[in-house]
Order: C-alpha cells, then structure tokens, then sequence
C-alpha cells in the first residue's frame, strides 16, 4: 500500500463527532500533498464556525502522523470554496438517512 | 485559510461551572414550586415563594445556562475569543451569590431583597460588559451579533427594572409605577432577553445540528426588525392608557416569531441530516410551543384578560424558553465534556461520538415527560384545577432532579 493509500485510510479513522461519519466521506478533505516525509493536507469543515474545528483538524494531524516516515504534518483549514453537500460520499448520504 | 487551531476555545471549567448552577437551581426551583402549588392554581401568581421559584427558574436555570452556554457558543460562533476568562469566574461568583441570596430574599423577606438584587445587577453588568467587549473583537458581524447584542441590551434592562422593583419593595415606595415596572421587567425579560437569545442562536445551531446548507439568512433580518418594533410599541403601550398599542405591540410579537419559525423551518427543508436527534427536535417543538403562545397572548391582549396572561406567561417561561434550552443543553452538555475529555485523542485512538455521551432512550422519555407535565399544567391552570396542578407540578419536580442527574451524569463518560 503506498503512502497515500495509507493516508486516506488513516483520514477514515477522523470521525465527526456529532454526524458519526469520516471526515473522507464527508467530502472535508480538498488536498493531500505527500512529500519526502511531509504530508500538507488542504481541508475545509461543514460551516465556518464549526464548534469542532480544532478537534477534527488535530485530529487529521494526529491520524497522519501515526504513518511510517512521516515527520511532519502540516494541516490548513480553508472556506474557500466552502464545502457543499455534494462532496459527500454516498456511505455519507446513506448514513445521514438520505436515502431512507 | 486557517491553521489546525482557532485559539478560540475557552477554559471548560466556565462553561461548566454555570451549567452545574443552572441544572441543581431548577431542580431547587420546581421543588419550591411544588410548595406553591395551591396558590398558583388559584390564580395567584405574584406571592413570595412563587417569586422565589420563578427567580430560581429563570435567573438560576435560564439566566444561568444561557450564560455557560454563551461563554463557550459566542467563541466558536463569531470566531472570537472570550475576552477576559478571569473575569468570567469572578463574574460566575457574583451572579451565583446574588441569585442564591435574591432568591432566598424574595422567599422569607421580599422588602430585603433589593441589596442582593444589586448584587446581581452588578454580576448582570460584568457579563454584559464582557460579552460587549468580546462581541467588539468580532471581524465580521452578522445578523447574530445584532439578535445577540440586542438580547444583552435588554438583559441590562431587564435587570435595571427587576432592582428598581425591589427598590419598591425596600423603600415601600412606587406604588403608583409599580405595576408598569413589572411589565417592563416581564416585556424585556422574556421577549427582549431570552427570545431575542434562542432566536439568535438558533439560526447557527439550526443549520448545524441538521447540516442544512444552502438557505437564505434574508428573513432572519425582517424577523428582527418585527420582533424588536414589537418590544417597542408593546413598550409605549405600557406607558399609555388603553389597549390599542399593547395589541399593535402584541401583533408585531406574534408576526415576528411566525416569520422566524417559517424561517427556521424553510432551514430545515434544506437539510442533509434527514433523521434530527431527540434533543433538537424537542427544542424545535418549543419553538412551536412559542408561536403558539405569542398567539394566546395577542387574543389575552385583544380580550384584556389578566388572568390568562398570568397563564400565558407561565406556560411561555417553560413551553418555550425552559424547553430550548433542556433541548439545547442535552446538545451542548456532551459537546463540552467530550472535547474534554476526547478531543486531544481523535486521530489516535477510537473516541465515542456525541450520540454515545448520553442515553437517548432516556432523553426521548423525559423529553415526552416535560410534554404531559406542560399539558396538564396548561390545562389545571385554565380550569383551575388544583389537584391536576400539584400533578403537572409534581411532574415537573421529578423531571427537573431526574435531568440535573442525567446532566451530571455526563461527566462520568
């Protein structure tokens, strides 16, 4: 499994509190930048003002630094563009009773 | 962009602090209630001990909750940190000192309790004063500073017009203003303090405890610009003879909630989260609650009945503001615990969610509880039926310890 695979499955373990679901199938991660040892990750929250904004950005720090050989991680949450409901996987749709 | 860190996150123990206050006074309050029960169904609303219950209710549980729930919500929703949190467990002190002393006051010696309601006038003012100052850092202010910011304004009124009161009572004077006082103090307090509050916050939990996204924030405005012309001219009415401005008033109330539960409701309609939890919805249903309660005080206004206002005015302090925040805490409470105790630990190691903090089973039956005692209390009111009061009151007693204890049992996840 490359470096990214692993990545993205770590990122599946950063699950948002209050809807249960990953931030992956959420559609909160824009970017993911591997680099000899240095991961920049590019994310955003469900709204501005996400009163778990620095628990699930730490927590995407904390999940990425568990990988072998990685030595630094270096997250940035950005609004623009803001996220939209259509990022979400349909694991996320399905989750949220969309299709109930 | 943003880094991993606001740096917006207040010390746990303030919210907390004045939460854990909020939770064992309404226990207390409903408790002394109960001791009122056959005075209260009468009729007779303004005696001692009710006064007493009351206070406890709104200024130990709402006034309370809304403060610990404000310490932590006003960071993470306009982007700012609390200004000084020193002064926040100072200003917790003073309030808590002046609520137990006011309230035990208004209980045994109502003609002493205007230096312990200065006391809480001076705990009023701190907070307002540091709300002010934290509100003043904000970069970009929203329709929810101004809901937010006018609440705080009329919380300073309000407080001025219930330590004028007590005034009345200390210097037996006032007799002939007294009563036009009292309306000011019941007008600020429940439409211009807490209404302005929940509806403030309701439009950044609405959107997020449903993930409604793509809605217009538009009639929020026109909400605002109704509700508080309502408090206006209801104002002027209380100044003037005759009912005509109180209805005009009233009717400008009435319009200005209808338009924020549409409002509320049209966020809704888009949402993601198709299946809502229990504790929002029960703070949803108080907003219905509400609209149906500014109805029953426009026709009491109409038909100048005093008697059912007194009614109104009960049933809108529980149906509609103890509800949305026994909605609301049930939310905020696991909320802050959790990022307590797990929020350092996502990303390494399996975490509960929010859901997992409390037993919804039992938030659902209590929920459901508050509904039946709310009901029957309406009902023994309107009939005054004292046996069916001292069951709705008992209800609520019960209900009121069985929440302070499902609160606290947070603390042990």
């Amino acid at each position: 499994m490359d470096v990214r695979e692993l990545a993205v499955q770590q990122l599946k373990t950063v699950i948002d509190p209050e809807l249960g679901i990953n931030v992956v199938d959420l559609g909160l991660i824009y970017d993911l930048q591997i680099q000899d040892g240095h991961i920049d990750v590019l994310m955003t929250l469900t709204t501005p003002g996400c009163p778990l904004h620095d628990s699930i950005a730490g927590g995407v720090k904390r999940a990425l630094e568990q990988i072998d050989g990685i030595r630094d991680v270096r997250v940035q949450v950005t609004w623009n563009p803001p996220w939209t409901p259509d990022r979400m996987s349909e694991e996320a749709l399905r989750q949220l009773g969309y299709f109930a | 962009m943003f880094p991993t860190r606001t740096g917006t996150e207040t010390d746990i123990r303030l919210p907390f602090s004045f939460i854990i206050f909020a939770v064992l006074a309404l226990a207390v309050s409903q408790l002394v209630l109960l001791a009122a029960v056959p005075a209260l169904s009468g009729g007779a609303f303004r005696l001692p001990l009710v006064w007493s219950a009351a206070h406890l209710a709104l200024l130990g549980f709402a006034l309370m909750a809304a403060m610990g729930a404000m310490y932590q919500l006003v960071p993470v929703a306009f982007l700012t940190p609390i200004w000084s949190e020193r002064l926040g467990f100072w200003q917790f002190a003073v309030t808590a000192v002046g609520i137990v002393t006011l309230t035990a006051s208004l209980a045994f010696m109502p003609n002493q309790a205007f230096f312990p309601g200065l006391l809480l006038f001076f705990g009023i003012v701190l907070f307002v004063w540091q709300m002010a100052m934290t509100l003043k850092q904000q970069g970009n202010k929203t329709v929810m500073t101004l809901f937010v910011a006018t609440s705080l304004l009329f919380l300073l009124l309000t407080a001025a017009a219930g330590a004028l009161l007590t005034f009345h009572f200390f210097a037996a004077t006032g007799a002939n203003s007294h009563e036009m006082v009292f309306g000011l103090h019941v007008l600020f307090g429940l439409c211009g303090w807490f209404t302005l509050l929940i509806m403030g916050f309701s439009y950044k939990m609405a959107p997020m405890f449903s993930l409604a996204h793509g809605f217009s924030m538009q009639p929020a405005r026109y909400v605002y610009a109704l509700y508080t012309s309502g408090i206006a001219v209801a104002l002027i009415g209380l100044f003037l003879p005759g009912r005509a401005l109180l209805t005009i008033g009233a009717a400008l109330l009435t319009a200005g909630f209808a338009l924020f539960a549409w409002h509320v409701y049209t966020i809704l309609q888009k949402r993601m989260k198709k299946v809502l939890d229990r504790p929002f919805q029960f703070s949803l249903f108080a907003i219905a609650i509400g609209l149906g309660l500014h109805v029953a005080a426009l026709v009491a206004v109409v038909v100048g009945s005093g008697r059912l206002l007194g009614i109104i005015v009960y049933l809108f302090i529980f149906g509609w503001i103890i509800f949305s925040i026994v909605g609301y805490l049930f939310k905020i409470v696991p909320f802050l615990w959790w990022t307590h105790r797990y929020s350092e630990k996502v990303g390494q190691e399996n975490v509960p969610t929010l859901k997992q903090m409390m037993n919804e089973r039992s938030i659902t039956i209590q929920c459901l509880l508050f509904t039946v005692a709310l009901v029957l209390a309406a009902v023994a009111l309107l009939f005054a039926n004292v046996p069916l009061f001292a069951v709705a009151q008992a209800l609520f007693a019960g209900l009121s310890v069985l929440f302070a204890g499902t609160i606290l049992a947070v603390f042990r996840k």
